[in-house]
């Protein structure tokens, strides 16, 4: 599976009055595309801390003081605000907790809706447009190069060859955006006609409100005709349509819907028929229209269909295709031996980094020769992007850079420390209580710099080796195919305005799709107008409304009830199918991760406890927090009394410095007050950090609310399947 | 506990709340009956907007009914006129009917007026008569508990200063005169008590706990400030805070601790009830259990009744001996939660089951929800629904169709 995020190492800090407050630390999780991890705790955990660095909303007293968030060939602790604009709500979208606090109080539902999507429907066209050239621009040279050796006129045969392209790539998305729209139209009638359909029959609409319905549903219908939507039977459609209009108006008196019900069931089929045509290939008739000179033939589609695609082949296509493979390949082949370059640089130069003392000079000339040969590696015609290469030049001059700030910076640190501490030492000897603090020593671990140096390299390299064996394996065609779909979908992004009334047309299905009735009346409307459910409900829907990459969910549902809850988390998961959505999902209440969660990560002061699928976490836990967690959850089984945590979490000011839930561990060992328990891995999938998992530990059972329970679900799910 | 004791102590009768909304009216609670047995914790569930709160809230006699009777302990507590003015009006416009049929050329024509309209007259006096009493029950219950209370202290009192010592009795005359001074204050509505559902939205924050926790007390006329200190100190060790809390502010507390003084403030005026509005809806689940724990040894050790409002079912399942399931204002199903869980009969209270997620990951992929649409369960357009008793202790609001099928299913 796609990686779609990576966090490793993840150490993040706020500095407050009183001391460093270490929220996160050490934690590392990837996320892959189209699934759910799920990241549980009490709070204070740290897991909100988290979500925020990834989104680059810390607080302004937070520093990040290790590990990478590696994001689509970016490492989201090191960019700037500018490049976060272009993620934050376009890429990575974020549901908040508290509905009233990220709504304007002072702007209707609607606005807030349309908003973000009239700006970033600007933005995207900008950001299509940008990525559709550079993209073909490094095509073209590739082509060429790789048929170099053919002299000047083959060159020039491929750049008019990609002109071409690129002109009649943006002629069929004007008609496919013409014809979308009036699908879009036809789809939106059909269920508004079956739900009047539905309600007359079950005699619960008034006739008096007949008329203001049937508006909203012409309003649409007439939008749907179009040359290939409801085509043929265009002129018996319109009739229909007024029809329909007149009938509606004679209802509110003669109170008999006989007649309207009769043709709005003939609306609906012929727009049923519709619907469920044969879409024409609009790719191909953009040449046809841009190169032929001709008019379209007048044939049904499913015959034009093919007629188009052999034009578009013989002329074009299949010659522009075999070229842009061949392109593909001589710029992958390019970038492997350059990996193999860089592999043999990097162990040249490793010897640098590897020292008792670094020195300042060999270190710089070092990695200004890495930085280049891993430059040099990047296969820029590769859609999915590779997070290491595009990162490393920062990350490895971060890394030094920090090494050398700790030599100059540690002594001077130390020594005033020292004297700060003597100073407050000598008053406290006097018998008074000074008012100030002693500021504690912000001393840069020396070894640990280097480490990461060599951490950073080592990783680098294995990456490389990777790839390099993994070279037999690469399918170009299909990768061509996959090049041409994302040109297609660029450009699809530039031709694709989003205007006003389509903005609104998208924020209403939106609302619909969140679950608020009479969406139309709710969208002029302010906050303070809805409840709580409402409320989230709409944040969820502005989130949802730029088509996010990552969504990550901060305890969305804790405030609203089960069947609202429900509705919400069936609509995340849904979006996730259908989007290849991939979700953070935070929240405390374990039930609900059940739902959701592909994998979860348990965790507890700013560490991550447990770490598994969902099967793994809750019909095998191995972490006594993970347990208790279970036991102190009811569920509708539950008659004993439940199993509450004693206690609250640790100040993280001075973590403690063993397990930092042994204090409230009723299984703690003694090594658990002394030393932090490394990592066990369980199974391939699973694994926990607790001392009980050692080999040399007493066998512990979880406690009996938490066996029996786990017991009842293996039968309940045994004979559910069985 | 609540099986082998049948006194009745709160009573709702066809409570109805109605917000004007300009034109409009908001029906908040339509017609919703129940009552709660001494020492039973009652679950009210539904989902947000469905009135659970308002109804707590109309008890508590924060909103004043619309119509509808509450009893506490026998005494009525809430009275809405709503429903004797509909029937004024309504005796009203049938007499009017009735005079309009008649022939205006018929001899007896005004001897018949006369009597339609002397009945009529009747049945609105007594009507009025309904209402008065009503209004006055509503404005003057706590008046009428502060007589008595009264009437008590002195009975008490006046017996023991007759057989008291002379040297004694100096002390008991002071004693008398506080009491008497707190019966005149006494209240009726104090003995039933809220705990909110935003433990800091709940407390103010310029206020220090002890102040917080001995509030109540006070405008009870309590005045003995060692009496005051040593019971806030007593709330704080029941609900397993320390006494050092008492000088703290409430923002210096976390979630749990909160919602914890929000109970100590409660159980300090020794109620006979408790109304607990979504108590944990707000708090971490290792909180949630803390706070259910406390609330389950209270009312062991005080035998209070509680009335629990909240949307988490499995919560409610767990502390509740009956539950009532409330949709858009109506009680659609009430039973005790065994029964309600194993044998949900009401569409809605099967969708509101079906949404609840358990931590069972295989069972979770296969669960489907069940979408309760009213327009397509019932045909109530003949056929008027009401509460009635399907089987003993099985309440669900049905028609006479649906009734009979329910019973089938059930008995079988």
């Amino acid at each position: 599976m796609e990686k779609k995020l990576q966090v490793k190492d993840l150490t993040l800090s706020f500095r407050t009055q009183n001391g460093k407050v270490q929220a996160v630390r050490d934690i590392s999780f990837d996320l892959y595309k189209g699934e759910t991890l799920a990241i549980v705790g009490e709070s204070g955990s740290g897991k909100s801390v988290t979500s925020k660095a990834i989104m680059g909303i810390s607080a302004v007293n937070a520093i990040i003081e290790n590990g990478e968030i590696l994001y689509d060939g970016k490492d989201l602790t090191k960019i700037g605000e500018e490049q976060f604009y272009e993620l934050r709500g376009n890429k990575i979208a974020m549901i908040f907790q508290d509905p009233m606090s990220s709504l304007n109080p002072i702007m209707r539902i609607g606005k807030q809706l349309t908003e973000a999507m009239l700006l970033k429907g600007k933005a995207n066209q900008r950001e299509s447009k940008k990525n559709f050239n550079t993209m073909l621009h490094y095509l073209e040279q590739n082509m060429i190069s790789s048929v170099a050796d053919q002299g000047a006129e083959k060159a020039k045969e491929i750049s008019a060859k990609v002109k071409d392209f690129d002109k009649f790539e943006y002629k069929h998305l004007e008609l496919e955006g013409e014809y979308n729209e009036a699908l879009d139209c036809a789809t939106e009638s059909v269920e508004e006609i079956k739900n009047i359909l539905f309600e007359i029959e079950k005699n619960a609409v008034a006739p008096k409100a007949v008329a203001g319905r049937i508006k909203i549903i012409l309003g649409f219908a007439k939008k749907a005709v179009s040359r290939y939507v409801v085509h043929s039977n265009a002129s018996r459609y319109n009739e229909l349509l007024a029809a329909v209009s007149a009938e509606s108006k004679n209802v509110k008196v003669s109170k008999d819907f006989t007649q309207l019900s009769a043709q709005l069931k003939e609306m609906l089929e012929i727009l049923e028929d519709a619907i469920a045509y044969v879409q024409p290939n609009f790719f191909a008739m953009g040449y046809y229209l841009t190169f032929s000179g001709a008019e379209l033939p007048e044939m049904p589609v499913s015959e034009l269909n093919v007629f188009l695609r052999k034009y578009l082949d013989d002329n074009f296509m299949l010659d522009f295709i075999a070229q842009a493979k061949k392109g593909i390949e001589y710029s992958y082949f390019n970038s492997v031996e350059n990996k193999k370059k860089a592999i043999a640089c990097i162990d040249e130069q490793f010897g640098v980094f590897n020292k008792e003392e670094l020195v300042h000079s060999e270190v710089n000339a070092a990695s200004k020769i890495l930085i280049d040969a891993v430059e040099a590696t990047i296969d820029r015609l590769a859609i999915k992007k590779d997070s290491y290469a595009y990162t490393f030049e920062l990350a490895i001059k971060n890394a030094v850079k920090l090494y050398f700030t700790g030599i100059a910076k540690n002594d001077k640190e130390i020594k005033r420390h020292e004297k700060e501490q003597a100073k407050y030492d000598k008053i406290i000897a006097k018998g008074k209580q000074p008012e100030w603090k002693v500021t504690p020593a912000k001393v840069i671990d020396l070894d640990l710099a280097k480490k990461n140096i060599c951490k950073l390299l080592t990783a680098t390299k294995e990456n490389f080796v990777n790839a390099v064996e993994n070279m037999a394996n690469c399918d170009f065609d299909a990768v061509t195919v996959e090049m041409i779909d994302y040109l297609k979908a660029q450009a699809a992004g530039v031709v694709n305005k989003v205007t006003q009334s389509m903005a609104k047309r998208k924020a209403i299905k939106l609302m619909e799709e969140v679950g608020i009735p009479e969406p139309r009346k709710r969208y002029r409307q302010y906050p303070f107008e809805f409840s709580g459910g409402m409320r989230q409900r709409i944040v969820i829907a502005i989130a949802l409304a730029a088509n996010p990459d990552i969504l990550i969910c901060d305890e969305p549902t804790t405030a609203l009830d089960v069947t609202i809850q429900a509705q919400i988390l069936e609509l995340i998961n849904k979006l996730k199918v259908e989007r290849q959505l991939s979700v953070i999902f935070i929240t405390h209440d374990l039930g609900v991760v059940a739902n959701m969660a592909d994998r979860i990560a348990v965790m507890y002061a700013g560490k991550i406890v447990e770490y598994g699928t969902s099967e793994d976490v809750f019909y095998s836990p191995a972490h006594p927090y993970t347990w208790a967690l279970l036991a102190s959850m009811p569920d509708l089984d539950t008659n004993e009394k439940l199993d509450a945590i004693p206690g609250t979490p640790p100040n993280m000011i001075y973590p403690p410095k063993g397990d930092a839930f042994a204090e409230r561990n009723k299984y703690a060992l003694e090594i658990d007050f002394e030393m932090q328990p490394p990592m066990f891995q369980i199974s391939e999938t699973h694994s926990a950090a607790t001392w009980l998992l050692h080999p040399d530990a007493p066998k512990v059972n979880p406690p009996k609310i938490v066996t029996e329970r786990i017991e009842r679900m293996r039968e309940r799910g045994g004979s559910s399947n069985g | 506990m609540a099986e082998n004791n049948n006194e009745v102590l709160l009573k709702v009768e066809n409570l109805c709340q109605f917000f004007k909304m300009g034109k409009m009216e908001l029906k908040a609670v339509n017609n919703v009956s129940f009552d709660i047995k001494k020492g039973e914790v009652f679950g009210l569930v539904g989902e947000s907007g469905c009135g659970k709160t308002t109804t707590g809230r109309t008890i508590i006699k924060l909103y004043d009914a619309t119509s509808g009777n509450v009893y506490f302990k026998g005494q009525r507590i809430v009275a809405g006129i709503r429903s004797y003015k509909d029937a004024i009006k309504a005796k009203r416009a049938e007499a009017n009917a009735k005079i309009k049929a008649l022939d205006q050329a018929d001899p007896d024509y005004s001897a018949k007026k006369e009597e339609i309209v002397s009945e009529a007259q009747a049945f609105i006096t007594e009507q009025r008569k309904l209402i008065d009493e009503a209004r006055k029950d509503h404005k003057n219950c706590d008046k009428e508990y502060a007589k008595l209370q009264v009437e008590r202290v002195k009975e008490k009192y006046n017996k023991l200063m007759q057989e008291a010592d002379p040297a004694e009795l100096e002390a008991l005359k002071k004693e008398y005169k506080a009491e008497l001074y707190k019966a005149k204050r006494a209240k009726i509505v104090t003995q039933i008590q809220m705990i909110f559902q935003d433990p800091i939205a709940s407390l103010d924050p310029r206020m220090t706990v002890k102040d917080i926790i001995s509030e109540g007390l006070i405008i009870n006329g309590e005045k003995d400030k060692a009496v005051i200190e040593q019971k806030v100190y007593e709330m704080l060790e029941l609900v397993g805070l320390v006494r050092e809390h008492a000088t703290r502010y409430p923002h210096e507390f976390s979630g749990g601790q909160r919602q914890r003084i929000g109970v100590a403030r409660s159980i300090i005026m020794n109620p006979d009830m408790i109304i607990a509005d979504e108590p944990v809806s707000a708090l971490d689940v290792s909180i949630q259990a803390q706070v259910i724990n406390l609330l389950n040894e209270l009312r062991e050790k005080f035998g209070l009744t509680i009335l629990f409002i909240a949307h988490d079912l499995s919560v409610v399942k767990y502390f509740s001996d009956r539950i009532g399931v409330m949709y858009f204002g109506n009680m659609v199903e009430l039973a005790s939660s065994e029964e309600l869980f194993a044998h949900p009969m009401h569409p809605y209270t099967r969708s509101l089951l079906s949404a609840i997620p358990l931590p069972d990951p295989i069972y979770e992929k296969q669960r489907k929800r069940i979408i309760y649409n009213p327009l397509a369960e019932h045909d109530y357009s003949v056929d008027k629904p009401s509460m009635r008793e399907v089987v003993p202790g099985h309440f669900i609001f049905c028609n006479d169709a649906e009734e009979i099928k329910y019973r089938e299913e059930l008995t079988k």
